[in-house]
């Protein structure tokens, strides 16, 4: 017996010590690439602690790459961590980045209300705060920049895809939702004010919303709430969901019922996932949004902030439409 | 060797307490590294070498506007005067504040031969070396000027007062909520429900406050607020205390469904209730219900004698709680039930009683936690809360709780939390990545219990 427990011990220790072994390689690794680029023009400038919404959803971990490209190129060293969607999770990351002393921290608020708190402790410290994607709409607290997507332009956009795509005839939508982020209501604000304007004056042909489901931005979720809506509106034309992972959900659900051809799916981000499944005809058309871009324009802001430069508060990139033909001369996807 | 050590009686009796000191020299190492001082003492030895090190110039002071910084600042203007070094001014504000500030100073000809401020502070633009250079070459005031700032030492960033401070208190809900568990697991149940009790409790005191109270409602009010979420809670446990005892549906199925249905529960009241703010014009969103009352986060956010509310809370808790179980009946009784229920029954213990109240201690101890919550983030959270459960199991078996029942220690609970709260929290400040923390973490927990079950295996 208590030789296995021994055993045990051991392997837990291996474990924690292994995962000890892995972090000083990586921190030897950031001392010497400092030590080589100490050579280069580029000096140390502190760190950069940025709280992830969720690197589960490609869409983030694309902005917490290119933020820490960006910020090593500019002399910055960066820690990324996952909230997990829990705005408890991130008011202690940022607490954590607080006492760790950071020159910036930049998040994708979980909760555009209940991260004041923290931003608030942020404030107090001095420490600015940078929102990237989701915005906070908490009082009394002070972000130094936010840069996200026109999220109401892209819902418009995409409305005007599900206009294309269904053509003349009109016919019914289903929306799939994740109601607790503002930029998917935003969003769908966006695609029914579009369908709605088309609608005035027309006798038939109209474009209408009959049901609109929690699709939880994820696949599994989107693909339950499809399958449900099909069952109570067979005749469905066409899916509006809020992000690619649900729309790669409705999908399946498509297929299984063999309704693919029937039934048009506009999505929304532009994921790599996504637009190869617009080439190969599974989605209609994607409002792509340009997380790179986000990550790399929250560093220029970051610099231009601690260089004392003015920084424009808020800047909305607009979306574009990506569309089959778009997928075809996309040279990145298979 | 090893061997011997680990079935040595210090080891046995506090195996956890060992493995949380493992845990903190570990991730002290591994975050050992360099320290920028920030404090008043740090701005008096900085006014002392300025004063011995720089010329004949005054001294220009340049701070974030941050309270500490003042009190840093404060120190450097006061050492400098008794050296009867003259102070130029102090500039606090964002780098582009200070950059303008610094182009003044240069106009105003008074000779500048040193800028006083802290790391952070030298890592502005305005201050960095390159721009330092043209200035010294535009303004002839500062043709001299030199940066200074606190040299830096070397410490673990894991054992600072700061983060020590903000492991407990970031955690001090799940300690709290783990105090019910323990008694829950000790009478081998299980309580799943916990997590979505405490958004339950979350969102009544935040509709109620915002109802009765809003902006200036009064501490009377809050109080009573905050009293309605936790018997909120209280009845949730109590239905969960029947279902296992009169109806005799395993603990674990009780509460999952529970977990359930409190859940949507606050999801649906939370939606309607933002519903009805907006006069039914849109249909709510599941966010925080914000509070208004600015003195409501004194709870969560509050200091006193220097120490977060949060963790005097936990320890007022802890401690009734520790005495409940070790000085009374009631404690005497739950041990009972949890070793053998029937011989319980047979010496005359009201074992229904005694299961139905541990449950409803459990549900007041996911709303106090909600309550805590609520405060913290000024607002309720339907979503708050969500897996906790198996935080809080985790931290009642790492601290030496039976899930076999009949046994376990209060005190052992506080421990294990602890222990869970150090990973976490040194996992992220030794930069280990987020996937990687997952099987880390898991692998930790796992590690702990191991070595603390050894006593009972020897």
């Amino acid at each position: 017996m208590s030789r296995h427990s021994v055993l045990f011990i051991l392997l837990g220790l291996a474990l924690l010590l292994g995962c000890g072994g892995d972090n000083s390689n990586s921190s030897e690794e950031s001392s010497t690439s400092s030590n080589s680029s100490s050579d280069a023009p580029v000096e140390s400038r502190g760190t950069i602690g940025f709280s992830a919404l969720t690197l589960k959803n490609p869409f983030f971990k694309v902005i917490a790459d290119s933020l820490t490209e960006a910020g090593k190129a500019e002399g910055f060293e960066v820690i990324v961590n996952d909230a997990e969607r829990d705005v408890n999770t991130q008011s202690k990351h940022i607490d954590n980045y607080i006492s760790q002393g950071v020159a910036a921290i930049v998040i994708n608020p979980a909760d555009r209300i209940a991260i004041g708190p923290a931003i608030k402790k942020a404030n107090e410290a001095g420490i600015p705060v940078f929102t990237c994607d989701l915005q906070c709409v908490a009082d009394d607290v002070e972000i130094t920049a936010h840069i996200g997507t026109d999220n109401y332009q892209g819902g418009r956009l995409a409305g005007k895809a599900m206009i294309e795509a269904l053509g003349s005839q009109g016919g019914e939508v289903l929306v799939l939702h994740f109601k607790q982020a503002n930029s998917c209501v935003e969003r769908v604000r966006g695609f029914t004010d579009e369908v709605n304007e088309h609608n005035i004056g027309k006798e038939d042909g109209k474009i209408q919303i009959v049901a609109e489901l929690e699709g939880g931005g994820l696949r599994d979720e989107g693909f339950s709430a499809t399958l449900d809506v099909l069952q109570q509106h067979p005749n469905l034309n066409g899916i509006f969901a809020i992000n690619d992972p649900s729309a790669l959900g409705a999908y399946t659900a498509l297929k299984q019922s063999g309704k693919e051809d029937q039934i048009k799916i506009i999505g929304f981000d532009g994921q790599k996932e996504g637009k190869q499944a617009i080439k190969e005809g599974k989605i209609y058309a994607d409002p792509i949004q340009f997380p790179k871009k986000m990550g790399v324009v929250t560093v220029e802001n970051i610099v231009k902030y601690l260089d004392g430069d003015d920084i424009e508060s808020v800047q909305l990139i607009p979306t574009e439409l990506y569309r089959q033909e778009d997928g075809m001369k996309d040279s990145l996807l298979q | 060797m090893i061997k011997k050590l680990l079935n040595s009686d210090f080891i046995a009796h506090y195996g956890s307490v060992f493995v949380l000191l493992l845990l903190c020299s570990y991730y002290s190492y591994a975050t050992y590294g360099e320290q920028h001082p920030i404090s008043p003492s740090a701005g008096k030895v900085l006014g002392k070498r300025i004063a011995a090190e720089v010329g004949d110039g005054s001294v220009l002071i340049v701070i974030r506007n941050t309270a500490g910084d003042r009190t840093f600042a404060k120190a450097i203007e006061t050492e400098l005067k008794a050296r009867s070094v003259s102070v130029f001014g102090t500039v606090a504000g964002s780098p582009a504040e200070i950059r303008k500030a610094i182009e003044q100073a240069g106009e105003s000809g008074q000779k500048i031969s040193a800028i006083a401020t802290h790391q952070p502070g030298s890592l502005f633009g305005p201050l960095r070396e390159g721009n330092i250079n043209k200035l010294r070459e535009k303004h002839s005031a500062l043709s001299e000027v030199q940066v200074v700032f606190p040299k830096s030492y070397f410490w673990p960033s894991f054992l600072t007062r700061e983060n020590i401070v903000n492991v407990v208190n970031q955690n001090a809900d799940i300690a709290i909520i783990a105090i019910g568990m323990t008694m829950v697991i000790i009478t081998a149940g299980i309580d799943l429900s916990v997590g979505s009790l405490l958004a339950i409790s979350a969102v009544m005191t935040a509709i109620s406050l915002e109802s009765f109270g809003g902006a200036d409602a009064s501490v009377v009010t809050m109080i009573a607020c905050g009293v309605l979420g936790i018997l909120a809670c209280a009845v949730c446990g109590l239905f969960n205390g029947v279902m296992v005892t009169f109806f005799r549906v395993p603990a674990f199925i009780v509460t999952l469904a529970t977990l359930m249905i409190a859940r949507g529960l606050a999801l649906i009241m939370a939606v309607r209730y933002q519903a009805s703010l907006s006069g039914g014009a849109t249909e709510g969103t599941p966010e925080a219900i914000s509070i208004q009352a600015d003195a409501f986060n004194w709870l969560g956010n509050g200091v006193t004698l220097g120490i977060p509310n949060p963790i005097i809370l936990m320890i007022v808790l802890y401690l009734s709680a520790h005495y409940l179980m070790s000085q009374t009946a009631f404690g005497r009784y739950v041990y009972a039930v949890g070793g053998n229920s029937e011989a319980a029954r047979l010496s005359g213990v009201p074992v229904m009683g005694v299961l139905i109240a541990v449950y409803v201690i459990c549900g007041t101890m996911a709303g106090i936690g909600g309550v805590v919550d609520a405060s913290r983030f000024e607002g309720g959270r339907p979503n708050a809360g969500e897996l906790y459960e198996l935080q809080v199991i985790a931290a009642v078996v790492v601290g030496g709780t039976s899930l076999a029942g009949g046994e376990g220690k209060i005190f052992g609970t506080l421990i294990g939390a602890m222990i869970i709260a150090v990973i976490q929290n040194g996992l992220n400040m030794a930069g280990v990545k987020s996937y990687e923390q997952k099987v880390v973490f898991g692998g930790l927990i796992l590690a702990a219990v191991i070595l603390d079950q050894l006593k009972k295996r020897r």
